[in-house]
């Protein structure tokens, strides 16, 4: 029993990978909660870029320079480093080194879009109206999701305003996310696009 | 007693061929099976259901890890088979309860790109088998709506 205890730890250490030696995670700020790219485990919405930080533990090496392929690029493609959902279905993708040795594989899924919702960057979902006071702003970051399951990935996103006077839509060199600038008093209907698939928020802005 | 020697020879050949053993698991929905055939004398062969875009990895083991594998695929369009680099040490001499040496594992990776049939080629130093490969196409997928909020 004692042994088993000790053991414990050391099982709660395998990689993700289908050998155990390896882990694609999402590039993403340590404290942006509402990064979608953190969650590599869920499906990739189609049509969106998931971009990989590959991690290795092989004993007794240092991480090798690693590769990604894809088992089915119809599904799934690796373009320019990037994984780029195509289609829905599952692919593994390998992580090779450069002489072609598979160090792991790991399978994704990927999936269609059927609702946005809109989230802060802490996570927090948005559930109504926004209200800001002239000269806030607040980021907004479009969540994806296929029926209950949240989707992973970036996609590039149509952000509309109703009315051009209260609020300014900012870019903050993500495709997706946006800052709004509470610029005078008033109201203003904030719509987003994603996938073909709109989602809505009123803001309000007081003096 | 030229018949005996004959069966005995038969026997030793069939026995003594390397094994195979899966190494990764099936992800939810899609096949990736290793088994292998029976046949009077032992392991004939084995037989590898795999769903197309997924991956399996095999190790292969005499007595210890495999020496000087090398595996190819008759048709790398239905089946494609990479050199796996597994970091794990397998007993490779002495009894497994005890062993005198480790060896890195022998593995390889098969990779099912179309649906069809093909078979791999496993060659070691010490023998080979053969794996008859079926790439299966993936479920077809339930009609899904999209709804904007």
């Amino acid at each position: 029993m004692k042994q088993l205890v000790l053991l414990l730890p050391l099982t709660a250490c395998a990689m993700g990978g289908s050998m155990h030696q390896a882990t694609i995670v999402g590039q993403c700020a340590a404290d942006d909660a509402a990064c979608s790219r953190r969650h590599p485990l869920q499906p990739l919405a189609i049509g969106s870029h998931f971009h990989p930080d590959v991690t290795a533990e092989i004993s007794g090496s240092a991480t090798p320079n690693l590769v990604l392929q894809s088992a089915d690029s119809s599904v799934l493609a690796v373009e320019d480093g990037a994984l780029v959902a195509k289609q829905a279905g599952a692919s593994a993708v390998l992580i090779s080194t450069e002489d072609g040795a598979v160090v792991d594989f790991q399978h994704l899924w990927v999936a269609p879009v059927t609702k946005v919702t809109l989230a802060r960057r802490d996570g927090d979902r948005i559930g109504g109206a926004i209200g800001l006071a002239v000269g806030e702003d607040i980021t907004l970051v479009p969540a994806l999701w296929n029926n209950a399951q949240r989707l992973a990935g970036e996609s590039d996103a149509e952000w509309r305003v109703s009315a051009d006077g209260p609020i300014a839509i900012l870019r903050d060199g993500s495709s997706d996310r946006r800052r709004l600038k509470a610029r005078a008093p008033g109201t203003a209907k904030v719509t987003v696009t994603v996938a073909g698939i709109e989602t809505s928020v009123d803001v309000e802005v007081v003096p | 007693m030229n018949r005996f020697a004959f069966l005995a020879v038969v026997a030793l050949v069939a026995g003594c061929n390397p094994t195979l053993s899966a190494q990764s698991l099936a992800p939810p929905g899609r096949a990736a099976r290793l088994d292998a055939v029976e046949g009077f004398w032992g392991i004939k062969s084995y037989k590898l259901e795999l769903s197309r875009g997924i991956a399996i990895a095999v190790t292969c083991n005499y007595g210890g890890p495999c020496a000087k594998l090398h595996v190819t695929s008759d048709n790398p369009e239905i089946a494609e088979v990479r050199d796996a680099s597994f970091g794990v040490l397998q007993p490779s001499a002495g009894p497994t309860y005890a062993p005198s040496n480790q060896t890195t594992a022998a593995a390889f990776v098969v990779i099912g790109k179309a649906p069809g049939t093909t078979k791999l080629h496993v060659k070691t130093s010490d023998g080979g088998r053969t794996i008859e490969v079926t790439i299966a196409p993936p479920p077809a997928r339930a009609a899904q709506t999209t709804a904007a909020r």
